[in-house]
């Protein structure tokens, strides 16, 4: 099954199709949006979103498109698609933690929902990569992320899973790496935009 | 003193928790206190526990239905893609949102669903499209 998505983008590049879509999954604050970002920003100089320690900050899935990346002598045409943190519950009060009204509060749970909704949906059809975000300094052992990895796998979805926030000092990359030893793993910063460079190298080798 | 499953005849020790969820081999939910003396008649003298209950005069305990340990709370089980809790609370259930373009809505707490029949009816998008 690996081959079958470099013979699809052989094809693809032969008769000018459709680029790869590579999706920024992720809990909750790891910090996808930073990053889309970061990559965004490197290649074209402008932005997907806005971002905010409140969680749900990304409550649509954002698309850019036709981003180059380039790595070394190898360059790769993707579409970034910068997705809401997915979880499994959302509740109002985690808002309003954070002074937001209950109105508004209520509002966001909602439109949180919709969109972890949609960044599913999104997975079923139209994602051909995934990268997967998970802050460093929290336990990856979480059931949302042991849950996502195991549908991206089953959707044989290539997969890079990102160690963000190590430029915090209570970061722990390590734990990472241990959780999930079957898919390469990058330790950045997206915020500082540390260790970009390697995350750029494995982009081309897993999703070309 | 021991329980046994009047059912199977399966031995549980005195306060054994076991027997609260049915009996682990048979899943029988009626369970007879014996004495150490009878324990064994069922089987070296072909006696049924209902027999051995009349001899002892003792009653058969019948465990009920656990309400919350016997729920479905695993989300997997779960038909619903959304569960709406309450105003401003819901729960995801993410496998399912990522196999099905099927949309289930749970209600609160209580086995309400509302169903998205055009989410049910729609083609799946053409193939070719890929």
């Amino acid at each position: 099954m690996v081959a079958f998505p470099r013979i699809r983008n052989f094809f693809g590049k032969l008769f000018g199709k459709k680029r790869s879509r590579v999706g920024i999954y992720g809990p909750p604050n790891a910090g996808k949006t930073t990053l889309a970002n970061r990559i965004v920003r490197d290649v074209t100089g402008e932005a997907v979103g806005p971002v905010s320690e409140i969680p749900h900050e990304t409550r649509r899935a954002r698309r850019k498109e036709g981003v180059e990346i380039n790595s070394g002598s190898t360059k790769l045409l993707i579409d970034i698609v910068d997705t809401p943190g997915v979880t499994t519950k959302i509740d109002y009060h985690e808002f309003m933690e954070y002074g937001m009204e209950q109105d508004e509060a209520i509002a966001r749970a909602r439109e949180a929902t919709e969109g972890v909704a949609e960044a599913m949906h999104w997975l079923r059809e139209d994602i051909d990569g995934v990268i997967y975000v998970l802050d460093s300094t929290q336990d990856p052992f979480m059931h949302v992320n042991i849950m996502m990895v195991g549908i991206i796998e089953a959707r044989k979805l290539p997969v890079i899973i990102v160690a963000n926030k190590i430029d915090l000092p209570d970061a722990a990359p390590q734990r990472i790496k241990s959780a999930f030893p079957q898919h390469p793993v990058v330790e950045i910063s997206g915020l500082e935009g540390h260790n970009m460079d390697e995350l750029y190298a494995k982009i081309s080798e897993v999703f070309r | 003193m021991p329980h046994k499953c009047t059912k199977c005849g399966r031995e549980f020790r005195d306060g054994s928790v076991e027997i609260l969820r049915g009996c682990p081999s048979c899943g029988g939910k009626k369970f007879l206190y014996v004495s150490d003396r009878v324990k064994n008649e069922d089987v070296l003298e072909g006696k049924s526990i209902e027999k051995i209950a009349e001899e002892t005069k003792q009653e058969v305990l019948e465990v009920k239905h656990q309400g919350p340990a016997t729920r479905p709370t695993d989300i997997l089980e779960r038909v619903e893609s959304v569960r709406i809790v309450s105003k401003g609370k819901y729960e995801l259930n993410l496998e399912r949102l990522a196999e099905s373009p099927d949309i289930i809505i749970g209600m609160g707490d209580d086995g309400k669903y509302m169903l998205d029949l055009p989410s049910m009816s729609k083609r799946k998008a053409n193939p070719k499209k890929k």
